[in-house]
């Protein structure tokens, strides 16, 4: 009942503070302004071209769902990352340069638990961003287009997709689902920098260091062979959602490496906050 | 109710606090004093927990806080220099948060410590309206929240104003009397430490240099006013007599063990000197800690 309760206090401390509502703002315009430029630009003829290209009629699919899965790309590759890093590295480098985990540690909580709550606070909070975000994109799609099937291209995982409504809407609750575990691993990396000695911007951008390096090397084509090797080549399970039919293996084993690299930043960051000194 | 063994804490190269041993009994207001940079904040965060020990060993209420913080700090509550609250959060909100960490705490417990501390009317507002010493009273608060029996005090004057200071001292009496709290009080401020420790230990780079109470501390190294006609041929002559060990100033002299001013008055007067004045100077913890500091080569800052 009190890891309920110490559960709830990281869960106000987080919520509570403005820092975190910072960037949610542009996750906002960013799902505007792509909404508001393929309403009133040429911005969809290219989506057009391609259904006609492939025999299919344009105006179901030129749609909300199809809209709101466009937001997703920019939101999944640059914000959802920048953001859930920046709250990861908050979590314990803010408190421990404010000083309020000195307040903390001098009461006797264990520091495993402090981190597992932490954790967990960190988690919820990246599960509730990217249920919002999904919510939200749905909503200012629907604003300027019609409630229709759901069109996906994504010519890097040769993903070429047409849903019905029902379907679509399926898909797309079911990506935004597997868009936790990236939100989560990122916000886990940052957060395990976050336990050693540093400042929170400092585990902000290590997380981010970490994840572009990872990046920059799946995709040098040397090491093509060995993508599976990287953190961020399992970072995009939520494009797998619009295949059809989804290959639940390469999910699964996905899920799993994520799980794994979870587990270990978890680890190390719980060890560097144990053998560390607390100081002021 | 705490009892350091041996304790030792090494940053790297440097010896922050080196082979500290001390007891402190209930019931006891407990006073560490020493320069910045001394040991005093690392002895506490090991003391806490926070630190840990190079070698040695803490207990408090008879638990080794390294194997056993939980047990060690259940009825612990500590205040530290500038108290850091989250801001953006009320002050009842701050409250609860920080006492799920010791315990399950009912909302008539808080409201009775805000009370005691005299918050009553801004517990819901915001951390960041309140004054500085609010804030003090705020972490008073939540150091209360657990019914401790030992209160541990980080520098909390700093930063204060004379009128906030007199209150902390007013409190931490009020703490000890009514509550009959063992505290244990870490400041640079000698007069602070003066007026309320019951006990003191001085620390220069984190070795114990000093310990016991202030009596003793001030009646360690008595000096005497001597006004003659002619002071240093009278000093030289009670040195020689073995009635003295030191003189300064022209004007002091630091009685051997077994004289005392009549035997001085004495020996001058039967040496043809006129004594015009002599008394035992009254000796302030000030005087006390520097010649400590003097004695002990590389403590040249002032508390």
């Amino acid at each position: 009942m009190n890891f309920l309760l110490q559960l709830r206090n990281e869960l106000w401390k987080l919520f509570g503070k403005k820092r975190t509502y910072i960037g949610f703002a542009m996750f906002l315009l960013t799902q505007n302004i792509v909404s508001i430029v393929f309403r009133f630009t040429r911005a969809s003829r290219f989506i057009e071209r391609l259904l006609e290209g492939n025999g299919y009629l344009v105006e179901p699919y030129i749609s909300t769902l199809t809209l709101a899965t466009v937001m997703l790309f920019p939101i999944a590759g640059f914000l959802l990352p920048l953001y859930v890093s920046l709250v990861g590295g908050d979590l314990v480098a803010k408190e421990a340069e404010d000083g309020t985990l000195r307040m903390i540690l001098a009461r006797p909580v264990s520091r495993s638990r402090l981190i597992f709550l932490k954790w967990l606070a960190g988690a919820i909070f990246s599960i509730l961003l990217v249920v919002t975000l999904g919510v939200f994109g749905l909503v200012f799609a629907r604003l300027w287009f019609h409630w229709g099937g759901l069109f996906v291209w994504i010519p890097d995982q040769n993903i070429f997709s047409i849903f019905e409504s029902a379907e679509g809407l399926k898909a797309y609750g079911i990506a935004h689902l597997m868009l936790v575990t990236q939100a989560v691993s990122i916000m886990s990396a940052a957060f395990m920098f976050g336990c050693f000695n540093v400042k929170p911007a400092v585990a902000t951008i290590l997380a981010l260091s970490f994840v572009f390096v990872n990046f920059i090397l799946q995709n040098i084509p040397y090491f093509r062979d060995f993508q599976n090797w990287f953190f961020t080549y399992h970072l995009n399970l939520w494009q797998f959602m619009f295949v059809q039919p989804i290959p639940w293996w390469r999910v699964g084993a996905s899920m799993s490496v994520l799980f794994g690299f979870n587990l270990t930043f978890l680890v190390i960051g719980l060890t560097a906050f144990q053998v560390r000194d607390i100081k002021s | 109710m705490i009892e350091l063994e041996k304790l030792t804490k090494r940053f790297g190269q440097r010896l922050a606090v080196d082979e500290l041993s001390m007891t402190i009994r209930p019931g006891e207001i407990y006073g560490l004093l020493g320069h910045n940079g001394a040991g005093k904040s690392t002895t506490i965060g090991m003391i806490l927990g926070q630190v840990w020990p190079t070698s040695g060993s803490a207990k408090v209420c008879g638990h080794e806080v390294s194997a056993h913080r939980r047990q060690a700090l259940q009825q612990v509550g500590a205040i530290f220099e500038s108290p850091q609250f989250y801001d953006y959060l009320s002050g009842w909100r701050n409250l609860e948060i920080l006492a799920t960490y010791t315990a399950r705490t009912p909302a008539s417990r808080i409201r009775e410590v805000i009370d005691w501390v005299g918050l009553t009317g801004r517990e819901q507002s915001i951390v960041k309206t309140y004054s500085h010493g609010m804030r003090a009273r705020l972490a008073l608060a939540q150091a209360l929240l657990p019914n401790p029996q030992l209160l541990i005090l980080d520098e909390p004057s700093d930063g204060l104003d004379p009128e906030g200071i007199h209150e902390m001292r007013q409190t931490v009496r009020r703490l000890h009397k009514e509550l009959g709290l063992t505290i244990l009080f870490s400041s640079h401020l000698l007069n602070e430490v003066e007026q309320l420790c019951t006990r003191i230990a001085v620390l220069s780079q984190g070795r114990k240099v000093f310990e016991g109470t202030v009596t003793d501390a001030r009646s360690t190294q008595t000096w005497v006013r001597l006004r003659t006609d002619n002071f240093l041929r009278a000093a030289q002559l009670l040195f020689d007599a073995k009635l003295i060990v030191e003189h300064r100033d022209g004007k002091l002299i630091r009685l051997a063990p077994d004289s005392g001013t009549a035997a001085i008055a004495r020996k001058l007067v039967e040496s043809g000197f006129e004594v015009h004045e002599i008394f035992t100077e009254e000796q302030t913890l000030e005087d006390f800690y520097l010649s400590l500091m003097k004695a002990h080569p590389g403590s040249v800052r002032s508390p």
